[in-house]
């Protein structure tokens, strides 16, 4: 029971840590962005390259990862988001588009063999039969930390208050005076950026591979959907449900049924409660 | 203006590519090899490459079939379905070659195979080592005699893996309990059943429990939990796609329990840059010639052109299937120079009779001829048609070993622990597991 | 009350007809072979466009239906030998019934939620066929050696071409016919038609239930086209991907854009392979795709329709005003 709530606990942090930036994007833009999990793959591979290839220390090549993904953000929306602005169905499909080209460059880079992101922070340890590593623990308190920092700059800063604005009344905020622009491509970067992060944890949890991109959507697809219109808190709330229900599963039922139980919570709460377990909240 | 330029333009591609026809060039007196495998991937590149040193070599000796030039056309499979049916049609009708080498993965090969027996091009699979289609040859071999498998199937695998759990794991090791961590997939399956029902009466070693996993697990730590907790003396571990990451999670986690199986990723050398080292002390089965193999001196030399001419990039050193390739396409066209050509009566026959021994200290090391239809396995008692003539038995004098055992050492070296024939290294558990 | 055809119309489809039914004479073996691709490209991409270019309800999860048909039809014929005469029909019904239980409660939801939801709805359907009876499903590996109707590439092309040829006149007619309007206005502004008393809920229904006959006809003939089914090759994003660019690419909500853009989707990937031949290939495909579609989303029949009614127009989204 004890190893059933550490391990869940650990799982919903990076979960949450996934989600976070799709979660951004969702209630600032109104728009699911489909290449989020390149995201996740560019930091992953971003990082690897870095510290594992060209032998960069592990913090700058974190936030060269960083880097990278808060520019693959900022591109997006200059080139893809901002001329179809307007238009949330094809900024869907343009991105999922997009998700598909940049696997594509991935296994032009990489190739397509899975490769393995060492540990961020090293160490292991026991309690009982279960094993901890340190690397899910950090990712854990990284997450943690994550979450506390955006809340608090959405709702004391300038430009955070000003996202919240603009993801309550795109329209009004515009009147307000507020650069509907500027505040778009910070939330795109911001998100790009948060997922390069979650990237480098996932890769050092899982594997880099060139369709990594796929789960981690999924994951985070899963977490605003059933949250409904993501807030940040519900955004952890969620993120633990999934992360609990996949543990559970795994270690009471069938470790198989892993997805499949995710897909029905998915579909379920979807033709049962569109609007999401909490509703449309804000930011 | 600008608008109809563009309009113009659009209009031109598409009736461009819709209507013209490929130029098929096809010069008198060359003959041509298909290669059809995913270009993106080790698996698929050893394949190609083992496939074109041994053409080249056929090349400089003169040509064949009198003095004919061969010519290798390549077609990406990128591992998808699809896709592989549509480069099978291409190196068939666009191409029109004489014979294909595949390197591709078990559903790819499933997937073109109804085209192969609609074309009749002789086809030599090196990568995939699946049963069930030397079973279709075995229900039905007028229609798929064309087919040929120098990989021993899984079948092969799992009797010889079975031995390997008698000698080292329950002899040396002392080990009497096991359980299996099995991933979600039809060969995952296959080697599941066949070594659940063999493991306790030949190797005296209990199944206490079998956990079948998801194919995209994020996270092993439950379930190693759980492997933990059934009280067994090792893991047995089956994964073929997404192997690194359940043998990285062990690591990182240090298990406190031995684990060996099946690893699929830890099959080519580049498995240690891949993982950043987190990858000792896994050991899995795979065929042969595997990472740590020595090999023969005839097998060497092809792995001396392979390094000077591919070293560079990655596979730097040839997967099991580049061997498969080099010496395939070196006996196809030994039974095409028999046979007059690759015309199905006569070339069949020739290829089903091909026996390449490659010696070792004038030992038999490795052999390459196939299962004739008919012919009975003696240990499994059934027939492999067209599949490479394994030897499941000590001393294997009669052919390869269908598989060895590899091991990962922590400080990255990789030896060959079983069979005893072919061993130059020790079983191994990593350092953190309490003997 | 059916817009009436007239001759010009009728005299355009006869003479696409005959162009491609003369095809055959003129072009290599190897031409035909992605014609047959390009052919059942269409029908799936025309499927898709009756549902999501028409009523603005966009479906990710296509494979699902068209999985439907193609593994209903594979498992009757290779596991119990049914003939293929019986198991396409019934295939097809399975995937009108199957479909409409499981997307009817979809159609509730809106917008981006329900391109979500046939999305998860194609994840699970790819999860349960690998575990729940891989005894007929074949599991991951999935089914080779289905029956095939005719061989050859001439044959075969004849046969897909023939079915896309009377799918698309059918939709066509359809789509001429007062459910075809009212489905365009759905599109257009939802509330505006439920409002002058028509049932919307009824209306997309019809449209779902034609796209998904559709998918499921296609599907079936796909599969025994192939000889071959695997889970992998199916349910797909990438296949998801190559059905919906080329609806649009075409121009969604017509007939013959999704046409235009499945031939030249197939075309733009296979005539890439000599000059590319290693994973360059995909990257600039997509790329392609991508450009294209950024730079119009309406697609080229969009652009054409425009130069037809003398307006022209900038190119990107600023000029659209109709945007959802």
């Amino acid at each position: 029971m004890v190893q059933v709530l550490i391990q869940g606990f650990l799982l919903s942090g990076l979960y949450a840590l996934i989600a976070v930036g799709f979660t951004l994007i969702f209630s600032v833009g109104r728009v699911m962005n489909l290449a989020y999990g390149a995201y996740l793959m560019l930091g992953g591979y971003a990082y690897f390259y870095a510290v594992q290839t060209l032998g960069v220390p592990k913090f700058p090549g974190f936030l060269i990862a960083t880097a990278v993904g808060g520019l693959a953000g900022l591109a997006m929306y200059q080139f893809l988001v901002k001329r179809l602005e307007g238009d949330h169905v094809a900024v869907e499909i343009s991105t999922l588009i997009l998700a598909v080209v940049i696997q594509a460059g991935i296994v032009l880079l990489f190739n397509d063999s899975s490769k393995i992101l060492l540990p961020i922070v090293d160490g292991v340890w026991r309690v009982g039969s279960t094993s901890i590593t340190n690397n899910i623990v950090a990712a854990m308190v990284a997450s943690w930390i994550i979450l506390g920092g955006l809340l608090l700059f959405v709702k004391r800063t300038h430009m955070g208050r000003a996202m919240q604005a603009v993801s309550m009344d795109t329209k009004g905020a515009l009147i307000s005076g507020i650069d509907t622009n500027r505040i778009n491509m910070a939330t795109w970067a911001i998100s790009g950026a948060l997922g390069a992060v979650a990237g480098v944890f996932f890769a050092s949890y899982t594997q880099l591979n060139p369709s990594m991109w796929v789960s981690p959507l999924i994951i985070a697809v899963a977490v605003v959907i059933v949250g409904g219109i993501g807030s940040i808190i519900g955004t952890l709330i969620v993120a633990h449900i999934i992360g609990f229900m996949e543990i559970i599963t795994s270690t009471f039922i069938a470790a198989e049924l892993r997805g499949v139980f995710t897909m029905l919570l998915i579909i379920g709460v979807l033709v049962l409660r569109p609007q999401g377990l909490f509703g449309r909240g804000e930011l | 203006m600008r608008k109809m330029m563009r309009l113009a333009a659009i209009a031109a591609v598409a009736l461009g590519t819709s209507l013209s026809s490929t130029g098929i060039s096809w010069a008198e007196g060359t003959i041509k090899v298909g290669f059809i495998g995913s270009f993106a991937s080790d698996a698929g590149r050893s394949t190609m490459r083992g496939a074109q040193i041994a053409i080249d070599e056929l090349n400089a000796a003169g040509g064949v079939l009198g003095g004919k030039k061969i010519e290798m056309v390549s077609a990406d499979t990128a591992e998808d379905v699809t896709e592989g049916i549509k480069a099978y049609e291409y190196l068939a009708e666009t191409e029109k070659v004489d014979f294909i080498i595949s390197g591709c993965i078990d559903d790819v090969s499933l997937g073109w195979l109804p085209r192969m027996t609609e074309y009749k091009i002789p086809t030599l699979d090196t990568w995939t080592s699946n049963i069930g289609i030397i079973d279709k040859l075995v229900e039905d071999y007028e229609t798929y005699k064309m087919y040929f498998m120098n990989v021993a199937t899984d079948e092969a695998l799992a009797t010889l893996y079975v031995d390997f759990g008698k000698d080292i794991l329950a002899k040396k090791m002392g080990w009497k309990k096991t359980v299996i961590l099995q991933e979600d997939t039809a060969f995952g399956g296959a080697i599941n059943g066949l070594v659940t029902q063999l493991l306790a009466p030949e190797a005296g070693i209990e199944v206490l429990d079998t956990i079948v996993y998801d194919v995209a697990t994020v996270d092993f730590s439950p379930i190693f939990s759980r492997a933990v907790d059934s009280g067994a003396d090792f893991i047995y571990v089956i994964s073929s796609v997404n192997s690194q990451v359940v043998s990285s999670q062990y690591v990182k986690l240090q298990v406190p329990l031995a684990m060996t199986g099946v690893n699929v990723a830890a099959l080519g050398q580049e498995y240690w840059e891949d993982t950043g080292g987190a990858g000792g002390g896994i050991s899995t089965l795979s065929p042969v010639p595997s990472v740590g193999f020595a090999v023969d001196p005839e097998s060497q030399k092809f792995v001396d052109k392979y390094v000077a001419q591919y070293g560079n990039d990655r596979p730097k050193f040839p997967q099991f299937n580049g061997f498969n390739a080099y010496w395939g396409i070196k006996q196809a066209f030994a039974a095409a120079e028999e046979a007059g050509g690759f015309g199905l009566d006569k070339w069949v026959p020739a290829m089903e009779n091909q026996d390449l021994v490659l010696k070792r200290d004038g030992e038999l090391w490795l052999r390459y001829a196939f299962w004739k239809p008919g012919e009975v396995e003696p240990r499994t008692g059934r027939t492999y048609p067209h599949n490479i003539r394994f030897d499941i038995t000590p001393p294997y004098d009669d052919g390869a070993p269908s598989m060895v055992v590899v091991q990962w050492y922590e400080d990255g070296q990789a030896k060959v622990v079983y069979p005893p024939k072919y061993a130059n290294g020790e079983f191994a558990v990593p350092s953190w597991v309490k003997k | 009350m059916a817009r009436v055809i007239t001759p010009r119309q009728a005299a355009l489809w006869l003479v696409f007809a005959l162009v491609m039914l003369a095809l055959p004479q003129f072009v290599s073996n190897g031409t035909l072979r992605i014609m047959i691709f390009a052919n059942f490209l269409a029908i799936f991409a025309m499927s898709w466009d009756f549902l999501s270019g028409k009523t603005g309800y966009v479906s990710f999860g296509h494979p699902f239906l068209i999985g439907i048909g193609g593994y209903t039809t594979a498992i009757l014929s290779y596991r119990f030998g049914v003939p293929i005469s019986i198991s396409i029909p019934v295939a097809v019904t399975a995937t009108l019934v199957g479909g409409t239980l499981f997307f009817l409660p979809a159609l509730r939801i809106k917008g981006t939620y329900f391109a979500l939801v046939t999305l998860a709805f194609m994840e699970l359907m790819y999860q349960l066929i690998q575990v729940i009876r891989p005894d007929l499903t074949g599991g991951t590996r999935g089914m080779s050696g289905i029956k095939t109707m005719v061989s050859g590439a001439a044959p075969n092309f004849y046969l897909s071409f023939g079915l896309m040829f009377a799918i698309a006149l059918g939709l066509w007619m359809l789509s001429r016919t007062r459910l075809g309007t009212s489905l365009d206005a759905i599109s257009m502004n939802e509330e505006a038609v439920s409002g002058s008393g028509l049932n919307t809920t009824r209306l997309k229904l019809v449209a779902f239930m034609v796209s998904a006959s559709v998918a499921g006809l296609g599907g079936a003939f796909y599969v025994h086209y192939l000889g071959s089914i695997a889970p992998r090759a199916l349910f797909d994003i990438n296949f998801v991907f190559t059905i919906i660019v080329s609806a649009l690419i075409g121009g969604s909500a017509t007939i013959i854009g999704p046409m235009a853009g499945a031939f030249f989707m197939t075309f733009l990937l296979e005539y890439l392979r000599p000059l590319l031949p290693g994973s360059e290939r995909y990257f600039v495909y997509g790329m392609i795709a991508l450009v294209l579609y950024v730079y119009q989303p309406k697609g080229i029949f969009a652009i054409v329709s425009d130069l037809r009614n003398g307006k022209l127009r900038l190119p990107g989204r600023a000029a659209n005003g109709d945007a959802a």
